[in-house]
């Protein structure tokens, strides 16, 4: 769907992309994930074709950039505005023209979308008299009405109230079942976790860490289970994938060996008694970013790594 | 092609459909024809009041002759002049001033005229009056006292006053426009720069402020961000071309009203007299045509630096820094007809009208006072068009670039790289 390879871009005095290559497939929901300044939205520029990169080459639908495909692309950036003083339906039927949709059946959609975000009635108001969560949830439209294949959405959630965040992701949960790609980047790596399956962590335009979330989540597990267990600690520190057990008032601490697979551990553990809790110490995506930076001896912009923990 | 349109559309009706549009269209011309216009129809139609003069006549003979010539009639037949004797002589005349002041003070009488005895010799005579500015009614007073005085000399040199007037009549000079066809135009100077004016200030008008309007609806753009929306559905270029043509469609449309009351004017015009018949007998289609040409041409020129200058500004005010040479421009151009009017057929005219800068209004000038070569003004909109081309290439680089610097402002070096590179 997208290939970015070896991309480039430098800036006066900086880098912003720096040899970024990553592959999304179709279908899928893609997290491009960083802190603020870390590259994303450049790299969301030069495949809308809005700017060139200096080096490296972007295909997309397995060809490189081309005018007609901005058709077939939605794109919310981040820094989106409207047109003040536009009515609410016609702002929408503009932005679909230009995509090449015919003017009445953006008209029908744009009202079926109006009414499932509940803005239906404010067709010809004019923009400025919307609030700034509804002038969102007109842009996001605007993004969609033209039915692409592919989707990016660049800071989607920020000024979002929860109800209204919950709407966004269970349509971009639907969009994913429809079949379309959908990309979503943003500095708020926690809050996308569940939506994503596959993500790029980005950091100063280098790829951290990309791959699939599961795949990365158990990679990145930490090595400790909490269990309350009604066997025997002492059998169960026999078996290969432990490495030692602590023993406390509450439960059990199990510290895995490397590369040991937990769920074996948990088959053990129930032939062999009762098991009430079983959990494995999972690392939050924020935690993995700043691990996997400073592993790689990489700077970390402790202003940036607060940011993307708020 | 057809995205640019849809951005034409809708920079189009985004300005007509405002009242702001209406009103202006409207007011334009009929402020920039009250300009021009009013001091010769204020002249006109100043209102006319009886004149009450008080003459105060040492020479007891001068009186009654000027009473006599000064037979003006206001509109309903009343004469203008009322006059009245005060008889005194040489020793009381500081007396009857003192008197006549507090009556001028009071408004009982606009004036009193001394008359002094030696006036045939000296050809002397004084005002006083509170409101010495109406020329009009002083030049009265002083052509209709010469006249006396001129004739009592005469007629004591023994000659008829009479008769010398005839001998010594003066000629008048009518003026005709010879125009290319070989027909013969009425029509005087004053009138045809008038007339003329008009339109330029019209052209001037429009090319300035939709040229400025491309330029501020970028900014706006810029700041309240639609730009990148828009840049994820179409290109650059559709974006900033559809927004010169719509505005300057916009201003296409503003003509047509015009032309429209212009015709109107003419058709009812001609039938009015005075200015508005002058005014409107000097219109003729080719004159709007060439109007319209010289508009969309020098609009398509100016808006494309306008717009240049607005994709490298942040706000109104960097732009109205850096817009000051193109609008220098403009302003000299308003200043040459002056120039050009008076040889409409030399070689700086013919050469300033063949610059682009200058071009829009300047040929339209010379057009209008007499129609220069037709190879002139056919090279004049080929440079016009090579012109307007240059400059789009120039913007539409410095767009592409310019419109997502959000924040700080290049300097030149970076607009030149800039060039350069795209």
């Amino acid at each position: 769907m997208l290939s970015i390879e070896n991309v480039t871009k430098r800036y006066e005095g900086h880098t912003a992309v720096d040899d970024l290559s990553l592959t999304i497939e179709p279908g899928v929901v893609y997290g491009l994930l960083g802190p603020n300044g870390a590259g994303k939205t450049t790299t969301i520029r030069m495949t809308m074709g809005i700017i060139e990169p200096d080096e490296g080459k972007i295909e997309i639908f397995g060809e490189p950039f081309s005018e007609s495909m901005k058709e077939r692309i939605g794109y919310l950036p981040e820094e989106r505005g409207m047109y003040r003083k536009m009515k609410v339906l016609d702002h929408i039927i503009f932005l679909a023209e230009i995509k090449g949709v015919p003017a009445r059946t953006a008209a029908e959609r744009a009202k079926r979308w109006l009414e499932r975000v509940d803005l239906a009635g404010w067709e010809d108001k004019p923009v400025e008299a919307l609030s700034k969560g509804m002038q969102q949830k007109i842009q996001f439209i605007s993004t969609v009405i033209h039915e692409p294949q592919m989707v990016i959405l660049d800071e989607p959630f920020t000024g979002l109230d929860p109800i209204n965040t919950q709407l966004l992701k269970d349509v971009i949960i639907e969009m994913k079942d429809e079949g379309r790609t959908v990309i979503l980047s943003t500095h708020l790596m926690d809050q996308v976790e569940k939506l994503c399956e596959r993500i790029c962590l980005i950091n100063r335009g280098r790829k951290v860490l990309e791959g699939g979330l599961a795949d990365i989540k158990m990679r990145f597990s930490k090595n400790v289970v909490a269990m309350r267990y009604s066997g025997s600690a002492s059998e169960l520190e026999s078996h290969p994938d432990v490495e030692k057990i602590g023993e406390f008032g509450q439960g059990l601490s199990v510290t895995l060996a490397e590369g040991a697979d937990p769920s074996r551990m948990l088959r053990y553990a129930l032939d062999h008694g009762r098991v009430d809790r079983f959990e494995v110490g999972e690392m939050s995506l924020h935690d993995i970013f700043i691990a996997q930076v400073r592993a790689k001896g990489g700077e970390l912009d402790e202003e940036n790594a607060a940011r993307g923990k708020a | 092609m057809k995205k640019m349109l849809l951005v034409v559309r809708r920079e189009y009706l985004d300005r007509v459909k405002k009242k702001s549009f209406l009103i202006g269209t409207i007011l334009g011309p009929v402020l920039m024809g009250l300009l021009i216009f009013a001091p010769a129809l204020l002249f006109r139609l100043s209102p006319e009041t009886q004149t009450s003069v008080t003459v105060i006549d040492l020479t007891g003979k001068v009186f009654e002759q000027m009473k006599a010539s000064l037979s003006d009639t206001l509109g309903d037949g009343t004469p203008k002049f009322r006059f009245s004797k005060y008889e005194t002589d040489e020793a009381g005349l500081d007396e009857a001033k003192r008197m006549l002041n507090f009556e001028v003070e009071n408004d009982a009488i606009e004036g009193y005229l001394v008359i002094p005895a030696d006036i045939i010799d000296s050809g002397k005579a004084s005002f006083f009056g509170k409101r010495i500015g109406d020329i009009k009614t002083l030049e009265r007073l002083e052509s209709a006292l010469s006249n006396v005085v001129i004739g009592m000399r005469l007629s004591s040199r023994g000659l008829d006053y009479s008769e010398v007037k005839g001998l010594v009549k003066t000629v008048d000079l009518e003026t005709m426009q010879v125009t290319g066809k070989g027909e013969e135009k009425r029509g005087g100077f004053d009138f045809v720069f008038m007339s003329s004016f008009l339109f330029i200030m019209l052209l001037y008008m429009t090319i300035l402020m939709w040229g400025v309007a491309v330029e501020r609806s970028i900014i706006e753009e810029k700041n309240n961000r639609v730009i990148e929306v828009l840049l994820s559905s179409l290109k650059p270029e559709d974006l900033l071309f559809g927004k010169i043509f719509g505005i300057g469609a916009v201003g296409l449309t503003q003509y047509a009203i015009w032309g429209l009351f212009g015709t109107i004017m003419t058709a009812y015009g001609l039938t009015m007299g005075g200015p508005v018949a002058e005014f409107a007998g000097n219109l003729s289609f080719a004159t709007l045509g060439f109007f319209i040409l010289y508009y969309l041409l020098g609009f398509l020129f100016y808006a494309t630096m306008f717009a240049g200058i607005g994709s490298v500004c942040n706000t109104d005010q960097e732009a109205q820094q850096m817009q000051t040479p193109v609008v220098l421009c403009l302003v000299f151009t308003i200043l040459l007809p002056m120039m050009v009017i008076q040889r409409p057929d030399s070689t700086f005219a013919t050469v300033i009208s063949l610059i682009p800068f200058f071009t829009p209004i300047v040929m339209f000038m010379r057009i209008n006072v007499l129609m220069p070569p037709l190879w002139q003004i056919a090279l004049s909109i080929v440079l016009m068009v090579l012109a307007i081309r240059i400059a789009g290439t120039l913007a539409a680089k410095i767009f592409r670039t310019g419109i997502l610097m959000y924040g700080k402002k290049p300097d030149a070096r970076e607009i030149l790289k800039w060039l350069k590179r795209a």
